[in-house]
């Protein structure tokens, strides 16, 4: 496919980035999505520079996001600057395509600073942008690349800034029933800070080390009550207790769970104890914390409750699980426990997981971009300076302002399939040839 | 199940918890959201419901914070481009707004259709768990000042000593 096509999976904290063409390498390249200070190396790090910190102590973290979305532009701009150079991907912008996620319901004006920076800035020659959960269809979250997709399906993405549950059907998204729910991986290890910074040691300064004490010792639990009794019988000697030895970059040791044959006197040690788990129970409990919002096992059952009745069984046979959120280990035990309850009798409910669910995002893109219909779904270069973010509001399918409006779309394409009411929902069926191996799916003409 | 209309359960019941303790539960409901801003900040570094210190408000913003920025970090690197920005790179560069803004400005709310704004997960059918604020075990009891659950007379004693707020804002 002649020039490169550029990926990016632009996550709120980790950008997942890569290009088609590096051979078979389905791994991207990670890039913190921040401008990080040091106050121990005494240096500022912008995006990729953040590889070459040694001392994590207290570091001061720029982000360009905010709730999500993307806010500081100047911090992106770094970032995306850095990504793009000799350093990291080396790609020649104007003669490559981009692939890149953007936030579910996008802001419509943050859409067109979107365009604004990757054709006037970056002038790439073409590109395509969509939501995470837009891009699984393409790729293997729901069993091998030989089957097609299933035609229903609700993919849970779970990262940094919030979790969404999106429901798939016949490959588009029904905006209509997809549910947010605010946590994310960043709300949770500030709750963690919070609670051993209360009961042991300060921590409240520490985001970095406290983010890897999280992903070291955190798990859901499937019996809440049980391990809370666990922990509360001796606090510092039971089943469940961790000694997580605390950092120390002066000597250049990184923090780690205590094994038998540690035994340095002067370790300062954190205990884990029910912290372990009832951090992660707030994706389950959100009112543990006063947040007035249903867990997620009843945010999914919300979302398939939304959708039209005589398919909501493929819903929950077809449940998916991305984000780096979701990885916590006992996330799908316990979810699987809950939906069960929730479901109605007769439905199977199984829950499908990715190998990484960090990266999972980026794999299927990597499958959209290669696949043969990836042009078909682009905005170039010629279109923008033609009609400017127009271009892309008629070619992008995935949410957007317009999509609200009752009136036909302002911009009909050929081939278009007329929008469906049903239950005053709106579920707008695949206008195009979609995913390159979908030979069942309800838009039988293809491009090519 | 639709989303529930009018005041969910639970706030019910802390309105009820309140009242016998004289707390005002719309500050009670300030607090909670002061708590749940603060679990959202970049750089979580002071917590006014833990420490009670005074609430510096987020520092993230950077200099840019108000109006134009003075200094930019994306001029910072090189990488070899010399490239004049278009003014609408500039613009953006330049000129930071927060997410509040943004949400105004992007004339969502006037759409029919689901939006950033109608997609949140709706309230809870049921009570809340109460959770003793101080060990993490369930809290039984709710201290008679601030409303906040411990689970026994130890964590009582820690509460009012280190974290009792002594009124709720
Ligand atoms: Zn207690
Ligand atoms: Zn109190």
């Amino acid at each position: 496919m002649g020039s490169p096509v550029r990926n990016k999976n632009n996550g709120a904290f980790t950008i997942k980035c890569g290009l088609t063409n590096s051979g078979d390498s389905s791994s991207p390249r990670l890039v913190t999505n921040a401008v990080v200070r040091s106050k121990g190396d005494k240096a500022t790090y912008i995006g990729h520079e953040f590889d070459r910190c040694r001392d994590f102590s207290s570091l001061h973290y720029r982000l360009p996001f905010e709730k999500g979305y993307l806010v500081d532009w100047d911090a992106q701009k770094a970032v995306w600057d850095g990504i793009f150079s000799e350093e990291v991907l080396r790609v020649n912008t104007t003669e490559s395509s981009l692939l890149i996620t953007e936030p579910y319901f996008n802001l419509p004006n943050l859409q067109e600073v979107y365009d604004q920076f990757v054709f006037e800035e970056y002038e790439f020659a073409s590109y395509h942008r969509c939501s995470p959960a837009a891009l699984i269809p393409y790729g293997n979250l729901y069993g091998s690349s030989s089957s097609a997709p299933p035609e229903c399906m609700l993919v849970v993405d779970s990262g940094f800034s919030f979790t969404h549950v999106v429901p798939i059907m016949g490959s588009s998204i029904v905006w209509s029933a997809v549910k947010r729910l605010d946590i994310g991986g960043k709300l949770l290890t500030n709750q963690l800070k919070e609670l051993v910074s209360f009961r042991q040691w300060n921590m409240m300064d520490e985001t970095y080390i406290m983010s890897h004490v999280k992903e070291t010792c955190c798990y859901v639990s499937t019996s809440y009550r049980r391990d809370m009794e666990i922990c509360r019988e001796n606090p510092r000697k039971n089943d469940i207790v961790q000694e997580y030895i605390l950092p120390d970059f002066s000597a250049n040791r990184q923090g780690h769970i205590r094994k038998a044959e540690d035994v340095g006197e002067t370790d300062q040690i954190l205990y884990m104890n029910n912290e372990r788990f009832s951090v992660p129970e707030t994706m389950f409990y959100p009112s543990d914390i006063g947040l007035q919002q249903l867990g997620l096992p009843g945010a999914i059952a919300y979302s398939i409750s939304l959708l039209p009745n005589d398919v909501q069984g493929m819903f929950w046979a077809n449940i998916g699980l991305i984000g780096g959120t979701t990885k916590i280990p006992g996330f799908r035990d316990r979810l699987l426990h809950e939906l069960r309850s929730l479901a109605p009798i007769d439905v199977e409910v199984i829950i499908h997981t990715a190998a990484d669910a960090m990266t999972e995002a980026y794999k299927s893109a990597l499958a959209f971009a290669r696949s043969g219909d990836f042009s078909s779904y682009v905005v170039t270069r010629a279109e923008y300076q033609e009609s400017g973010s127009n271009a892309s509001r008629r070619r992008f399918k995935d949410w957007k302002s317009t999509d609200n409006e009752k009136c036909p779309d302002p911009y009909p394409r050929k081939g278009k399939a007329p929008m469906q009411e049903s239950d005053d929902e709106r579920i707008s069926i695949p206008t195009r040839g979609g995913r390159a191996r979908n030979r069942t799916g309800p838009s039988g003409q293809r491009r090519r | 199940m639709p989303p529930k209309r009018g005041r969910p359960r639970r706030q019910v019941q802390v309105e009820a918890a309140a009242a016998r303790a004289h707390i005002d539960p719309e500050l009670i409901a300030k607090r909670t959201k002061r708590h749940l801003d603060e679990l959202e900040r970049s750089n979580y570094t002071e917590s006014s419901t833990l420490f009670a210190s005074a609430d510096d408000e987020d520092q993230d913003r950077g200099p840019a914070a108000r109006g134009r920025a003075r200094q930019t970090i994306s001029d910072k690197r090189e990488h070899g481009r010399k490239k004049k920005s278009t003014m609408n790179i500039r613009t953006a560069v330049l000129y930071r707004k927060n997410l509040a803004t943004l949400i105004d400005e992007s004339g969502i709310a006037a759409l029919p259709g689901p939006t950033y704004l109608t997609a949140a997960v709706p309230p809870p059918n049921e009570p809340p768990r109460l959770i003793c604020s101080v060990c993490g075990y369930w809290g039984k009891y709710k201290c008679k000042k601030c409303a906040m659950p411990y689970c026994d007379l130890n964590c009582e004693a820690v509460h009012d000593e280190t974290r009792c707020e002594r009124r709720v804002l």
